[in-house]
């Protein structure tokens, strides 16, 4: 992209963090000019400039601080556990690890789920393998075969007469905090902790109730361990600064230099950046014809071998919307006619801290979660999952089983997903092992940040720091 | 769900009649004894496994597991196994439980002992 001298001047002259993509129509520009017009959750900013001084990296590869991050941030944060539809019935449980803690998410009755400690009071054992899900009447130890009822309570010791010191009524499993937003399960280890929607903050839980993304369904869920921190991993996806270098098959049709960046309170951030539209660095060389070709989509199974081309003076991005609407209406059987354009094409990424995204557009409708691996903190366990509207005729499926990939299998090996998008996974997880290498190989021990394509970075440092602390020292 | 016991034990290594199919509409599932077998036939996704009821882990009746994606979870301590090949997917249970070729013939389910 050419940039004009003096125009570099003036912006060299701005508050720092005031700086954007010259020659660039904003985010809120191209989504003003759409046809179907975006909701207020869409057209709102709410950048904040904190700082520009260097991440610490000790945070990425001291083995210390991954353990102070599961005596603190991993005990006090709120964490999305499961969806509503993984326990649909009464009696189904899905079993949630983070590090070495383990629960049991289960729904006690139609509308109250709790999470119990996965562990059995008399010696210990869990009362479900982890990564499993399934249905019980009562939680029973495979060892000694002691049993709790689904609400909790203790059940029955084998051979109680054994046990007359063991208050049947002080034996309940312990459990952890549960709360319940837009199908997704959240529970927090604190008991002081503020509840979700405070530790949301008032914005940004107004814009996840506005997406209902209760009336969606897992469609495609894919996991796969990524060789780098946990912390590393999230940052990766984090900004649309890397696409031009990392994308660049996905450049023609992605606003990545000119993507919007906001903040709201500790917990959570997004960003938006547009599709359908041209990268801002290769201005003069494509057309909206290449625009269309390149369009990339987390979900395009819908269009099929569909070439789009253009009509007399539209754009491809208003090509997009028209098609895209139409045909993924009809291919999932849902209504989208009150959808706008963005929410339909451009890629939504919001951040719950400290390990959750969610993406609540259409075309890119993933949701990511992050945990450390627990035996090597230069490891973690990345998710993908995908999520659809349910049927209009409100027949809800049942959420796809995960598909597990080996280290060396590309993204692209999971049955269902998106070809396009599955190379642009795996293109990051090559960055990610260069990049964990690195910073443990590098002289200069902070990260140096852009004070607006990576605020988000910053963001959540921010909230690291607040409940890890600045350094593993 | 249904239990079941089928009182004429059948022949080994032939086709024997479980049940009508009119017995076992899409996404239920039914336990019958033939002979020395306990079979638990699973009508799910469309079509029908038979698997021995037996958890491999502790011996305990599948029957009300829960049945999903190809696969049944053993509603005592958790243990799933896949419905076709009838391998063990995850603790407590590392053995497999037995699978019986079954087919449909003239409105019948018949598996094989």
């Amino acid at each position: 992209m050419s940039v004009k001298t003096e125009e570099v001047i003036k912006l060299k002259d701005l508050p720092k963090g005031d700086a954007r993509c010259p020659g660039a129509p904003s985010t809120q520009d191209i989504i003003a000019a759409d046809t179907v017009k975006a909701p207020g959750w869409v057209c709102s900013e709410s950048y904040q400039f904190l700082g520009d001084e260097d991440i610490p990296t000790d945070r990425y590869t001291d083995p210390a601080y991954a353990k102070r991050e599961l005596d603190t941030l991993w005990k006090k944060t709120w964490q999305f556990a499961c969806r509503e539809e993984h326990i649909a019935e009464v009696g189904d449980y899905y079993v949630y690890d983070l590090g070495h803690y383990s629960f049991i998410i289960t729904r006690v009755a139609e509308n109250e789920i709790r999470a119990y400690y996965n562990a059995c009071l008399h010696r210990g054992t869990k009362l479900r393998a982890s990564g499993t899900d399934g249905n019980a009447e009562e939680f029973k130890c495979s060892f000694h075969g002691w049993s709790w009822n689904l609400d909790g309570t203790h059940k029955s010791t084998t051979c109680d007469w054994d046990f007359p010191h063991v208050d049947s009524k002080k034996f309940s499993l312990p459990q952890a905090r549960v709360a319940r937003l837009g199908g997704f399960v959240f529970i927090n280890m604190d008991p002081v902790a503020p509840s979700l929607e405070d530790y949301l903050g008032p914005e940004a839980l107004s814009h996840i109730k506005a997406w209902k993304l209760e009336d969606r369904y897992v469609y495609l869920h894919v996991s796969k361990r990524i060789p780098a921190n946990w912390k590393l991993t999230i940052e990766a996806f984090m900004e649309a600064y890397h696409v031009i270098e990392t994308h660049p098959q996905v450049a023609p049709s992605n606003g990545d230099a000119n993507s919007q960046y906001d903040i709201y309170g500790e917990h959570v951030d997004r960003f938006i950046s547009t599709l359908g539209v041209v990268s801002p660095h290769l201005y003069g060389q494509v057309s909206e014809q290449d625009i269309l070709n390149q369009f990339t989509l987390g979900d395009s199974s819908a269009l099929g071998d569909t070439k789009f081309t253009l009509k007399d003076g539209g754009t491809a991005r208003s090509v997009m919307a028209e098609m895209f609407r139409s045909m993924f209406e009809k291919a999932t059987n849902t209504d989208l006619s009150k959808v706008s354009d963005s929410e339909l094409l451009d890629c939504f990424s919001y951040t719950v801290f400290p390990n959750t995204f969610l993406f609540p557009g259409i075309s890119l409708p993933m949701v990511y979660r992050f945990r450390p691996d627990r035996h090597d903190h230069r490891k973690c366990l990345y998710e993908v999952l995908f999520l659809r509207p349910v049927p209009v005729d409100g027949k809800r499926p049942v959420p796809a089983m995960p598909i597990h990939l080996e280290d060396h299998q590309s993204f692209t090996e999971a049955a269902g997903m998106d070809p396009g998008f599955g190379a642009i996974l795996d293109q990051d997880t090559e960055n990610l092992i260069l990049q964990q290498e690195g910073v443990e190989a590098s002289a200069k021990k902070g990260l140096t940040l852009g004070n607006y394509q990576e605020i988000r970075v910053r963001h959540f440092n921010r909230a690291l720091d607040k409940y890890v602390g600045k350094s593993s020292g | 769900m249904t239990d079941q016991t089928e009182p004429a034990p059948s022949a080994e290594g032939a086709y024997t009649r479980f049940c009508a199919v009119t017995e076992l509409p899409p996404e239920s599932k039914k336990a019958v004894r033939i002979g020395s077998h306990w079979i638990l036939v699973c009508h799910t996704e469309g079509r029908y496994y038979a698997v021995s009821n037996i958890c491999s882990h502790a011996t305990r009746p599948l029957m009300m597991g829960r049945v999903r994606h190809c696969t049944i979870t053993c509603p005592v301590h958790g243990a799933r196994f896949n419905l076709e090949s009838g391998a063990a997917l995850n603790l407590p249970a590392t053995k497999p439980i037995a699978t019986y070729p079954v087919r449909i013939v003239d409105d019948w389910i018949e598996v094989m002992l």
